[in-house]
């Protein structure tokens, strides 16, 4: 096995034991009941989405700052692996949100802030599309990507001082119970690991596809220089 | 000051060139007439609900003037091939950005002065000194914003696709608070409109700031 | 000492190579004519000389200054006439020049004379737009040498000019080094004493010395 596969295996087992940890471990809630377990994963996932998110800021600055290609490539890696949490984030809310606020959808500020991310990140990757690849492609990415992660926060800040009705870091302000505790950062943890194989995999990915296309030049290059010696 | 000297010449010329061309003025002036006809018969507008709907459709096209205003002061220079020129000489990138702004800001502020009193004719909503003011913080913001996206957009393919994408979600802030104190102004209840100011100025600030050091890594090659 | 030296310059679009490893030394008021079909890689070249354009590989010295890094200093040293001749057509042939003056940094005397030089004195107020191509041409190479800089880079200047445009090209390119991209062969021997041929992006045999102008 690959150091990568050995990595995907590690973290599909570490999420099963996570999943053992919110199914069987953490008591039921007692005014929710079974679907409050949805909020181990989605908080993990929201984490892990804005920890990538962090990864492509400082990878962007880091670009801009150096010229680094690696420093890109892990960006490119981040947002990728960011939207598919971001993307998981959102499905999870929504299906909790069906059954204790009787809506799929409100345009709260932490809900909206989670939309505009989301939106941001997939203009991200379309940058990366559409302009010319290589320096282009990096530092426009790279302005999209600090300007996205700067805008969440503001986003969610002018709206919470409109109206919001998402409830409060339940963490962070100490109502969580032992074990829902415990449930919680076992299940953040392994889903941080995921997303760190994930990212991993992916700027596999996009370092072997770099070195494909500048194989297509380099025997050229190569080649004329041998010729200018003869 | 050099660099100040810079901004003001590239904005005084395209508004010279606006002044001699009538492209985009009365094209957005008359855009935004058509979006509040449209909105008319889109939200079944009668006198009770106008306070409520009016700020909905003022940003709605305002939102969508700035995008044409922001996308087309870039468009022309790249079908001119003229940006290169500007960026083939010594001057700073981020004054030639702040001279770009600028003029696609006041031509976005002259379509502002067509929007806003014909939203009140119109919806028969009041046209005070706090909505004007909302408007015009917020026009700088999204100016800044809109055009460093635009500068981006103007050298990739498909950009007519690409500036709303980038832009509008980062407007959003302004629109939010904006929106809340036009909303305040009109009538229509909800938090004072002097902290909403006090808010937009600060978004200003930071967006100003941010684009000027992002403008050399949109500009310079 | 060299104005120009180029060493390995490559440029690619993808999986296209539109610049292959091309060598480059251009002498102090050395001109240089760069030859080659269409798509052989002279305005590849040439962007990359004027610092339009960054090379995929390669390095490049101008004024003995990292081409890569200096780039906004050296600005201020080139003149470049690039393929589209950039103007502003609801502007008039003085008001672009004198736009230009202020980003250059230049006093606006320099428009009077500068227009004197390129012949279009009698149609200065004219909007760029409404002048004839050759014109704009002229307008285009005027705009290059307003801040007198030392080296100019010209991407087939003669492409629209009339039939006293060689004479110009020959006025502006004097005590200055230049580079010129041209189709013309006649005209590459008439204004360089050397001439560099490029066939899909890579130089074709050695630079040859021609023969000697002046």
């Amino acid at each position: 096995m690959t150091r990568h596969e050995q990595g995907s295996a590690a973290s599909v087992a570490l999420m099963l034991i996570a999943g053992g940890f919110i199914f069987l471990f953490a008591p039921t809630d007692a005014l929710q009941g079974p679907v409050q377990r949805i909020f181990y994963l989605h908080v993990s996932a929201a984490i892990a989405a804005y920890g990538c998110f962090a990864v492509v800021l400082i990878g962007g600055v880091v670009y801009l700052w150096k010229e680094n290609a690696a420093a890109d490539r892990l960006a490119r890696a981040a947002a990728l692996v960011g939207l598919v949490f971001t993307t998981v984030t959102l499905v999870m809310g929504m299906i909790w949100a069906k059954p204790i606020w009787g809506t799929f959808w409100t345009w709260d500020a932490r809900l909206t802030s989670t939309l505009v991310l989301w939106i941001i990140y997939a203009g991200y990757l379309m940058v990366r599309r559409l302009a010319e690849p290589g320096r282009q492609s990096a530092r426009f990415a790279a302005v999209v990507g600090i300007f996205g992660f700067i805008d969440v926060p503001v986003v969610h800040f002018s709206v919470t001082w409109w109206r919001t009705q998402h409830p409060g870091p339940v963490v962070l302000n100490d109502a969580l119970p032992p074990r829902m505790l415990v449930a919680f950062l076992i299940t953040m943890a392994c889903t941080l690991v995921l997303a760190a194989v994930m990212i991993a995999i992916r700027y596999r990915i996009e370092f072997l596809t770099d070195q494909a296309a500048e194989k297509v030049v380099a025997p050229i290059v190569a080649q004329t220089r041998a010729g200018d010696a003869r | 000051m050099r660099s100040i000297t810079i901004a003001l010449a590239v904005a005084r010329k395209d508004l010279a060139s606006e002044w001699r061309t009538r492209e985009i003025v009365p094209a957005l002036a008359q855009f935004v007439v058509l979006a509040l006809v449209i909105a008319n018969f889109g939200f079944q507008f009668d006198s009770r609900n106008a306070p409520a709907i009016a700020p909905g459709v003022l940003w709605m096209a305002l939102v969508f003037a700035g995008l044409v205003a922001f996308g087309r002061a870039f468009a022309a220079e790249r079908e001119q091939a003229s940006l290169e020129a500007m960026l083939m000489t010594p001057a700073m990138p981020a004054a030639i950005f702040a001279g770009k702004a600028l003029a696609a800001g006041l031509l976005l502020v002259i379509c502002e002065a067509v929007l806003l009193p014909a939203l009140a004719l119109f919806f028969a909503v009041p046209l005070t000194f706090d909505e004007v003011s909302a408007v015009l913080l917020a026009t700088v913001g999204m100016a800044v914003l809109g055009c460093l996206f635009a500068a981006m957009v103007a050298q990739v393919r498909a950009r007519e696709l690409l500036l709303p994408l980038l832009t509008l979600p980062l407007w959003i802030p302004f629109v939010v608070v904006g929106g809340q104190a036009v909303q305040s102004a009109m009538g229509g209840g909800g938090t004072a409109t002097g902290s909403a100011n006090g808010l937009l100025l600060d978004l200003d600030i930071l967006f100003v700031v941010l684009t000027s050091l992002a403008a050399r890594f949109v500009l310079d090659d | 000492m060299s104005t120009i030296v180029g060493t390995a310059l490559t440029q690619r679009f993808g999986a296209d190579v539109a610049l292959d490893a091309v060598d480059l030394v251009v002498d102090a008021g050395e001109h240089l004519a760069v030859l080659g079909e269409n798509g052989a890689g002279k305005t590849t070249l040439l962007r990359i000389v004027a610092t339009a354009a960054r090379p995929t590989s390669g390095t490049l010295q101008i004024f003995g200054l990292d081409a890569m890094v200096e780039r906004r200093r050296l600005r201020g040293r080139i003149g470049f006439v690039a393929h589209a001749p950039g103007l502003y057509p609801a502007l008039s042939a003085a008001e672009n020049l004198a736009f230009f003056c202020t980003l250059q940094g230049v006093d606006r005397a320099r428009v009077a004379q500068v227009l004197d030089l390129v012949g279009l004195a009698d149609i200065a107020r004219r909007p760029a737009g409404k002048l004839s191509r050759g014109a704009q041409q002229r307008l285009a190479i005027g705009r290059a040498v307003l801040h007198e800089p030392q080296l100019l880079v010209l991407d087939e200047p003669d492409a629209s000019l009339d039939s006293d445009g060689p004479d110009l090209l020959m006025k502006v390119m004097r005590g200055r080094t230049a580079i010129i991209a041209t189709h013309d062969h006649a005209l590459a021997n008439r204004l360089c004493k050397r001439t560099l041929e490029l066939r899909r992006g890579r130089v074709v045999g050695v630079p040859t010395r021609l023969r000697v102008v002046h």
